[in-house]
């Protein structure tokens, strides 16, 4: 089946080093080893979960949660549904937007939510490193209660948390791939431990409860999985679930037993720095597909048996190790040339005393072609970063977009003109509602939000309009409409019921444009003799004239008296 | 493969042993600081002066403030020991650096080592143990000062520098200076890899009275080999993840809660088998990875192991007796180590690596030709407003013409491929010399003095001082690729950092034209007019900084012209310079 990849850069699967890693320092042991130290204390919590905060060093907390030594081990696999949870739904996601939680898992959190609260507001105020840790169920709720505090620090965090479960079955339907917040989780899991898998389907769940639910669990976090024979981190959540589920199958007629993560954990450490396995040969032909296949050997599973898809794992590596920080650096200043670019052709447009979007829309240069291309780089480039925001849970893809929602403005109020020329060009109608693409839309309610926060810059002194680009990007499709209805107003056949129509689009249109002007949100270049707009305003005219009802409005006379002629220029000192 | 050690470190069979004879012989001297012997080599009656260091198993002379004992290294006696971008200085083991100061008075002075420079004698510095690490200072201290250029012969010597340590070594070409024997268990080469502890005292007091001779079986400690093996492999795992290019997020996070050894190997390694054949690596990522891995427990049990990562520590003169003595090839293959699967990959990973860079550096080779022609275009461009009399700087600013549009296009285009150069070197994506090649300097210099002042242009045009506060203050809003590439030729030419700032002379006038409006002309304004004056002075003079600027609309001739004569200390010299 391997096609040779001759002029692919090999890649490699590093889930066995950083399962060392892990293994081999103390984080893991030290989140450990304070789990049957709470158990062996004073139940505090008339609950079945238990738990204490300690300081092992001035500058650190860690936080646990253990099931309560009289408390049964496991919870009720009927416990095993997922509950809507809309408190928690800041997680949510496009995809995913309302978050539900495993059932056993959320009576436990609802019913400790007083303390967790308390715990909350003295963890908030702490710095240094943060460590909550949880064994089993109280493996579930150090998540929660982790997802609950990252929820409440925002953005300006003092500490540095870290979330590390032992053995914790899986608590929810949200993923957490694209947000920043997953790489704060860690989940040990052994194969001798039937817990983690209490609630999928081939686990020990009841036959009764529905399938359809019980997969729609995702991990999320990196799973440090481990057998007898060593360990390796994922954090593929397909992958996870693939492997929980093998393990699962292979548990469930087994006795439940309880697996002991410090047992687990000091023989994983001796592993370590002992040779694995000889295999044949020397190099391995293909690093990543090879690699995985070694490293789920080593926790048990057969690849070629469960149909573990390495294929599509390469592929998504691959996407990923095109993105560096060096092509981020590239792809930026890209962005900003071809913005260039065009401000550079609305500048040689205005020379020829014509607008933009006139000369793109009459193919007045010859370098319009590459201003095709060039948009639709940037369009890629903005479609690309909205998608990103989405994928992230609400807060985080807000405040990732609050980093680049101006350029995005200035990229929305420069292209989108551009958009809309095409479109009247091809013979479109009504923009706004048939031509608009979605985001246009979203970059637009995005702003109409933040223009809504009070901030710090409001519109500049109006001698800067003349550098400006219309505020509303959607101006010359206003301006197209206009006039489209001025021509059915001037048309002989038109029916005295279309007129009437017509007469109310102009007035509403020219109310539009005063407030426009009187804002300083329009570009001075709409007033260049050879515009649309100016035709529009001719057209308009000639019919005012004709109709000799000496109608007038803060815009007729605006544009009868000239008055345009100043706008924008700077004022007198 | 099939060269006897000696060709392949390019020194004689012979005088490696007598090296390494010296090498143990001053370890166990504490009394004296170090040993000179000279050595004659048989075949072509030339010979060679060898100062070998002493050693001390005195913990505090290994560790100093815990975890790991590391220092900033003093970048007034090593200042190539720096990184060219944003890595800081190089760390190195602040006990070992305690301990060449306290030599290098002494070191200076000897004179055999006088003799030897004055008769161009090839020298080598040597040490065994704790002595390597003073050999490998010491080495550093004469390149750095270019009086000669010795050898370094280390035998189980514990690591002593980063990774900017081993970094600015091979930027420097020094590398090939520097051989490390390891044996293949010894403890002490892999003991800087995990942090301070009492199984460390336990290894140090142990070797002590070992060498001390007070007691010639000491009982050996056990039960070390876990923990300190343990940890050291938290460092090559780590390290392996980036070698992979580990994508997972979780990675920085585990990284700030756990303590990971800041030391890294340098140098050529050549691992002893311990039958007489050994296998020498360049590569300093797979050097690591082989360090832990080739120690690692295999079907012999701990006790054995752990034994003999004692014994192998003493036994490098029996083994290099093996290997020197009767001058047969030493058959070098990695086989010879015994590397299981895991270690294989993480080699082929570091020679992965290894390719990475290359790939990328000929890649900076096509872009190379981008740059040229992009500079051409804007060298026109320059001279064309200069026949405008209206200099380029000027011309950028008023943004009329066409080709002040196509040479901002330039400026991005070129912004694009340096910023993407800069993040690669911050990531160690290009090899290690990148920095010190010639035609990248000088590239680069010309690319700093022709563009820059159009961002400084572009920056003033828009007002973004009122934004990000001036264009030059250290972090702020100048484009690190422009501190970096200064960097390099300051670097090359020895001077200080922040002395070669020609392209910056626009942004200092324009930023003082802006504080002169804003304060007056108060005390620290007037200094700042006469650097300017004499910084155009010297800048024209050693033609760093065109003529251009003093034509007669240019917006550094109207500014001076406007300063009130009181304020114009060279005003006598400039005047000549603009021609009046």
């Amino acid at each position: 089946m391997k096609r040779r990849r001759m002029n692919q850069v090999p890649l490699f699967s590093s889930a066995g080093e950083l399962a060392n890693m892990l293994v081999t320092s103390n984080l893991i042991e030290a989140a450990w080893a304070k789990i049957p130290e709470l158990q062996r204390g004073q139940s505090a919590l008339p609950s079945s979960v238990q738990t204490m905060v300690d300081h092992p060093t001035p500058n650190s907390t860690i936080v646990v949660f253990a099931p309560s030594p009289d408390s049964t081990q496991y919870p009720h696999p009927q416990g095993g549904d997922l509950v809507p949870y809309p408190d928690f739904d800041f997680l949510g996601t496009k995809e995913c937007p309302s978050v539900s939680i495993n059932r056993a898992a959320l009576t436990l959190f609802e019913s400790l939510k007083n303390h967790l609260s308390g715990l909350k507001t003295e963890l908030n105020k702490k710095e240094g490193q943060l460590i909550i840790t949880g064994h089993s169920l109280g493996g579930s709720i150090a998540s929660l209660f982790t997802l609950y505090l990252l929820n409440s620090m925002g953005k300006e965090r003092k500490c540095r948390p870290i979330c590390i479960t032992f053995g914790s079955p899986l608590i929810g339907n949200f993923g957490l791939q694209h947000s920043h917040w997953n790489s704060f989780f860690l989940h040990l899991v052994s194969d001798k431990d039937p817990l983690p898998t209490l609630f999928l389907p081939s686990g020990r769940s009841a036959p009764t409860s529905s399938h359809s639910q019980a997969t729609a669990y995702k991990p999320f976090g990196t799973y440090l999985l481990c057998s007898e024979l060593g360990c390796a981190c994922f954090d593929d959540p397909d992958l996870i679930l693939k492997v929980l589920t093998v393990a699962a199958s292979e548990v469930a007629g087994g006795l439940l037993q309880v697996v002991d993560y410090g047992e687990v954990l000091r023989n994983l450490k001796n592993r370590a720095i002992c040779k694995g396995p000889q295999l044949a040969g020397e190099r391995f032909a293909y690093p990543f597909s090879d690699g995985i296949v070694m490293e789920l050997k080593t926790i048990g599973i057969d690849a070629a048996k469960h149909n573990i898809d390495t294929t599509r794992m390469e592929a998504e590596a691959r996407t990923l190790a095109k993105k560096t920080k060096a092509s981020d650096a590239k792809e930026l200043n890209d962005i900003k040339k071809y913005m260039v670019m065009l401000e550079w052709y609305k500048k040689k447009s205005n020379e020829a005393n014509k607008c933009y979007y006139d000369c793109f829309k009459n193919g007045d240069f010859q370098r319009d072609v590459r201003i095709e291309e060039f948009m639709g780089q940037l369009t890629t480039y903005w479609e690309d970063m909205v998608a990103q925001a989405e994928r992230k849970p609400q807060e985080e893809g807000a405040s990732f977009r609050t980093a680049w929602f101006q350029s995005a403005t200035t990229f929305r109020r420069m292209v989108e003109p551009l958009d809309i020329a095409i479109f009247y060009r091809d013979g479109g109608r009504d923009y706004i509602n048939n031509g608009r693409s979605p985001l246009y839309k979203l970059l637009e309610k995005l702003y109409e939000e933040a223009a809504k926060k009070p901030t710090r810059e409001g519109p500049d002194s109006k001698n800067k309009v003349s550098v400006l680009l219309t505020d509303d990007s959607c101006f010359w499709a206003h301006v197209e409409d206009a006039i489209l209805s001025c021509q059915s107003l001037n048309h002989a056949n038109s029916t005295p019921e279309q007129r009437e129509s017509s007469w109310k689009n102009m007035v509403e249109f020219g109310e539009y444009v005063t407030k426009q002007i009187e804002n300083f949100s329009v570009s001075p270049e709409i007033f260049l003799e050879q515009s649309s707009f100016m035709k529009w305003w001719r057209m308009y005219e000639a019919s005012i004239d004709a109709s000799g009802n000496f109608y007038t409005s803060p815009l007729v006379n605006f544009m009868k008296s000239h008055k345009y002629d100043d706008y924008g220029l700077p004022e007198e000192a | 493969m099939g060269e006897t050690v000696g060709n392949l470190i390019g020194l004689n069979d012979e005088v490696i042993h007598s090296v390494a004879t010296l090498a143990v012989e001053a370890h166990n001297s504490p009394s004296k600081q170090f040993l000179v012997k000279k050595i004659k080599i048989r075949h072509d009656l030339s010979s060679v002066v060898v100062l070998a260091f002493s050693g001390s198993m005195l913990p505090e002379d290994w560790f100093g403030q815990p975890p790991f004992g590391e220092t900033e290294i003093d970048t007034g006696k090593f200042p190539s020991l720096t990184s060219l971008n944003d890595g800081g200085d190089a760390v190195v083991n602040g006990s070992f650096l305690r301990r060449f100061n306290d030599v290098l008075d002494k070191l200076s002075h000897a004179k055999e080592l006088k003799a030897a420079i004055e008769k161009k004698k090839q020298v080598v510095f040597a040490g065994y143990s704790s002595g390597g690490p003073i050999a490998i200072l010491a080495t550093l201290y004469f390149l750095e000062n270019q009086t000669l250029s010795p050898r370094c012969l280390t035998f189980g010597s514990p690591l002593v520098g980063d990774r900017i340590f081993g970094h600015a070594l091979r930027r420097e070409g020094w590398s090939d200076y520097f051989t490390h024997f390891v044996m293949k268990y010894d403890i002490i080469p892999r003991i800087m890899l995990s942090p301070s502890s009492t199984e460390h005292k336990q290894i140090l007091n142990y070797f002590k009275s070992k060498f001390d001779k007070k007691n010639i079986n000491p009982a050996p400690p056990s039960g070390f080999y876990l923990t300190v093996m343990g940890k050291a492999s938290s460092v090559a795992s780590y390290e392996a993840c980036h070698l992979m290019g580990c994508r997972n997020p979780s990675l920085d996070i585990i990284k700030s809660f756990i303590e990971l050894s800041p030391y890294r190997p340098s140098g050529t390694y050549i691992f002893c088998t311990g039958n007489g054949n050994l296998v020498v690596v360049k590569n300093p990522n797979a050097v690591l990875q082989i360090l832990i891995h080739c120690a690692e427990l295999g079907e012999s049990n701990t006790a054995e192991v752990e034994k003999r990562s004692l014994d192998e520590h003493s036994a490098y003169l029996s083994e290099l007796k093996k290997i020197c003595s009767d001058g047969s090839p030493a058959t070098a293959t990695l086989n010879d180590l015994g590397l299981s699967p895991q270690a294989m990959r993480c080699l082929q990973a570091a020679e992965e690596f290894e390719n990475r860079r290359l790939r990328n550096l000929e890649n900076i080779g096509k872009y190379m030709k981008k740059i040229e022609v992009e500079l051409k275009e804007l060298r026109k461009y320059k001279e064309n407003a200069q026949i405008r009399r209206v200099g380029y700087y000027d011309s950028f600013k008023l943004q009329n013409e066409n080709d002040d549009f196509r040479a901002n296009v330039s400026r991005l285009e070129l912004a694009g491929i340096w910023d993407e150069i800069k993040e690669m070197l911050k990531e160690f994506e290009l090899p290690d010399d990148f920095e010190k090649k010639r035609e990248i300097i000088d590239l680069g210099t010309e690319y700093r003095r022709l563009v820059e002042p159009l961002d400084i242009a572009n920056f003033y045009r828009h007002s973004k001082d009122k934004e990000t506060g001036a264009y030059v203050i250290g972090g702020g809003p100048r484009p690190k690729r422009y501190r970096f590439i200064q960097r390099w030729l300051e670097h090359r030419e020895k001077k200080p950092f922040g002395s070669r700032s020609e392209s910056l002379f626009w942004a200092d006038v324009e930023q003082l034209g802006i504080d002169i409006k804003k304060k007056g002309y108060l005390q620290e304004i007037k200094e700042r007019i006469q650097q300017v004056e004499r910084n155009l002075i010297a800048w024209i003079g050693d033609r760093s900084l065109d003529d251009d600027v003093l034509l007669e609309n240019s917006t550094f001739v109207k500014w001076w012209r406007d300063l009130p004569p009181q304020h114009k200390p060279e005003s006598d010299r400039i005047k000549k310079l603009i021609g009046e």
